[in-house]
């Protein structure tokens, strides 16, 4: 099944009438754009209130004896932070969202391939929300986002409402997966082999694979810890002949893929945004995508360095140290295919560009103290202090949410049908990069001096940096608002988006902004890859708007 | 697959082999999604049965001890033996119903067709049996944990399963599926040859080594 079957397009021509009434339309829709949407909205709410989390994470350390919530709280503060952001808003934002508004497009699809298994799939996530925010009203989860028993097994009842949440969010993160696969390999437009598929796609198919595969092996995790809780089937007790080891073998064989789940659609994103704001065709589109297929494999090998100091077979610690090693091989190909990208092009600064920009320099940073961390000797240093905190924040703060902004700026006007304002836009970034790095640059230092992370006081010592850590945070909150900002803007005033405001040459720009209900009229023949600037466009047939040689692009004064 | 080969509406059934087109492509695309689900809910039985074998090998000696100090029992390999049997005969029956519904021997389809449902119901049956005697408990013990968490998650897929048979059959006989347009039986047989083969390692898990 490694090709699909090319069916002749006039068997797509079934188009269904769109539905009039508004729930059909807007709340229960079937149609992927407005799903898309729906996941944005959510995670967007979700992201704000796990942010607000994270301030009062921040208020409580500017003082080295705390004092803003008590010891018990602060504790459930980190916890559902962490978990939300994790399984609220990256993943569904970077799956859910992106890839449901924009795969389809880029594949010249009507819908995906299951489009009310997709409106179940999204249904699920608010619901997941409810349950783990509602877990504060009887006591939130205390252990952090990894719940390692034993203590998780003594946590507040909140503990059992995070298993479900979370087991919600991974049955709609596989049924999406399932999704996206088969929609990938069996509803591309004709002409559009593996090969000439947009790199997005790419990296949806690698990050639909690790979904479909790794997601349920957290399932079997979740309900093994709920079990447990519930009624004290003994998997991971120590007292009664179970291992808390064996939790943290299951949950990282999970969660560490998802460490590629929720890097690889930014990464995607970013090699969309490049070739477009270069004006250069995309430097090496194969190692690319190859890479993204070598990261999601090698992902599922190097779950245990995550244990290194957890009382794992000794013997074992080596081959996990190198396997990790190696998936600094195909990251580093991309980055270096991004820069080469970039060599020679006419680089246009709009504010997605530089969110991609950004993501390159801050989550390079990430990927070098992933090497640091992946070392054994160097891990037993710095493992359960901040230096892990500033690492992970470097790639799914630097990483994905600089994905998500640069994406969130690239199809906006694709999304609504507005421009945003660039000028504020361009503010939003810098106000983000700046924050962003006040906030957890000073972390790497203090980790590597010796301060633990979750803890609500620390050493006087520790003092100044936290400070400045917090102060950054502010900057970083404020910079939300301004993104916010720019959204009721736009919505409201903002200027009318041609097809491809951006000249991107990718299927979704040939069509009008926002997109008609069922995208194409007539499903082109796809001839080449879209990243050949200058050339003509590699489609045939279709009914397309395509861009006139007088047509201004955003950036190209 | 049979993409080439176009008939419509009026003389899809007609012919053996001819599907509109419409239909091969939808089929292709549920066949693949149905195959990874159960590629993901294979995953999800690996989970426990990797619990189990790291529970299993975290002891110098399986059984672990019972509460009283002793050994706790293996299981016995005879009569879930017998009801093993009892699941692979149902995997064979339904292998001819499917068979015989491609064939248009629509009275033979029902016969297997209950066969398995009958064939599956005892298996259920069987396993209560077996739960009812068992010397170990679900929350006692790891070796009873691991147990009834794995069968027990078999059981409600073989339980799903005979509802969905079930629906299948009612399905059939309405005339939902002709000779050359029935997935949803494809998908039936899939999953029943899936509840098979998670037996099997189960079998093999938990009765033989």
């Amino acid at each position: 099944m490694a090709v699909a079957a090319h069916v002749p397009a006039t068997h797509h021509d079934h188009i269904h009438p769109e539905p009039t009434s508004f729930i059909q339309k807007y709340i229960f829709s079937l149609d992927h754009k407005i799903i898309g949407i729906q996941y944005f909205i959510t995670t967007f709410l979700f992201y704000c209130i796990a942010g607000l989390l994270a301030e009062v994470i921040r208020i409580q350390l500017l003082h080295p004896n705390g004092g803003f919530v008590s010891n018990e709280t602060y504790n459930q503060v980190y916890s559902v932070h962490g978990s939300a952001m994790v399984w609220l808003v990256i993943i569904p934002m970077l799956t859910g969202g992106f890839g449901n508004f924009v795969m389809p497009l880029m594949i010249g699809a009507r819908d995906v391939a299951f489009p009310w298994l997709n409106m179940a799939s999204f249904w699920m996530f608010p619901v997941a929300g409810a349950l783990l925010f509602s877990s504060f009203l009887i006591g939130a989860p205390e252990a952090g986002w990894t719940e390692y028993p034993p203590i998780s097994l003594q946590g507040p009842p909140g503990t059992s409402l995070w298993c479900m949440a979370i087991f919600l969010v991974g049955i709609s993160s596989t049924l999406t997966g399932i999704n996206f696969l088969v929609t990938i390999m069996k509803m591309r437009a004709p002409g559009m082999t593996l090969t000439r598929m947009p790199l997005f796609v790419w990296a949806q198919l690698a990050t639909a694979m690790l979904s479909m595969v790794a997601t349920t092996a957290l399932a079997g995790a979740l309900l093994a810890l709920f079990l447990e809780r519930t009624f004290g089937v003994p998997f991971y007790d120590p007292a009664k002949g179970g291992s808390p080891l064996l939790w943290q073998h299951m949950f990282w064989f999970y969660s560490h893929p998802a460490v590629y789940i929720m890097i690889l659609p930014a990464f995607g994103i970013v090699s969309e945004i490049l070739p477009t704001f270069s004006k250069k065709p995309i430097f090496g589109y194969k190692a690319i995508a190859f890479s993204s297929v070598a990261i999601a494999l090698v992902g599922f090998m190097v779950w245990a360095h995550h244990m290194f100091t957890s009382g794992m077979v000794p013997w074992l610690t080596l081959p996990f140290m190198i396997l990790t090693f190696f998936v600094a091989v195909p990251t580093g190909v991309k980055v270096l295919a991004w820069v080469a990208t970039l060599w020679g092009g006419r680089v246009h600064f709009t504010a997605a560009m530089l969110f991609a920009l950004g993501l390159i320099a801050t989550f390079t940073l990430g990927g070098i103290t992933g090497v640091f961390l992946a070392a054994v000797p160097a891990d037993l240093h710095e493992h359960g202090t901040y230096f892990v905190v500033a690492h992970f924040h470097y790639v799914l703060f630097g990483g994905s949410v600089f994905g998500i902004f640069a994406g969130m700026y690239y199809w906006w006007p694709k999304m609504t049908g507005k421009l945003m304002n660039e000028p504020l836009a361009i503010t939003h970034f810098w106000a983000t990069f700046i924050g962003f790095n006040l906030t957890f640059f000073p972390m790497h230092w203090l980790g590597l001096m010796g301060m633990p992370r979750r803890v609500p006081i620390y050493d006087p010592q520790f003092q100044s940096l936290n400070v400045l850590a917090s102060i950054g945070s502010f900057i970083l909150a404020a910079s939300t608002l301004l993104f916010f900002a720019n959204v009721y803007y736009s919505l409201t005033k903002g200027k009318k988006a041609s097809s491809d405001p951006w000249g991107g040459r990718t299927l979704e720009w040939m069509i009008s902004s926002p997109p008609p209900y069922y995208n194409f009229k007539k499903i082109p023949a796809v001839l080449a890859l879209p990243y050949d600037f200058g050339e003509p466009l590699p489609y045939l047939g279709g009914e397309l708007i395509r861009p006139n040689a007088h047509t201004k692009f955003a950036g190209e004064e | 697959m049979a993409v080439g080969a176009v008939a419509h509406g009026a003389h899809a059934g007609a012919h053996d082999d001819e599907v509109d087109a419409l239909y091969a492509e939808t089929r292709d695309m549920r066949l693949l999604g149905f195959v990874l689900f159960l590629i993901s809910d294979v995953v999800l039985f690996s989970a426990f049965i990797f619990a189990y074998l790291y529970l299993r090998n975290s002891i110098p000696n399986w059984p672990p001890l019972g509460a009283d100090g002793k050994q706790l029992p293996r299981f016995d390999a005879a009569f879930a033996g017998v009801n093993s049997v009892v699941l692979f005969g149902s995997g064979a029956t339904m292998h001819y119903a499917l068979e015989s519904w491609k064939h248009g021997a629509k009275k033979a389809f029902n016969w297997w067709m209950g066969a398995t449902i009958v064939l599956g119901t005892l298996f259920l049956c069987g396993q209560a049996y077996e739960y009812m005697h068992a010397k170990v408990t679900w929350a006692g013990s790891t070796i009873g944990a691991s147990f009834f968490t794995l069968t027990g998650m078999h059981g409600f897929h073989v339980f799903a399963g005979i509802v969905y048979l079930i629906i299948l059959m009612i399905q059939a006989n309405r005339g939902v599926y002709t000779k050359s347009k029935y997935f949803g039986l494809t998908a039936g047989t899939l999953y029943w040859h899936f509840v098979d083969v998670i037996w099997v390692a189960l079998f093999t898990l938990f009765y033989l080594i």
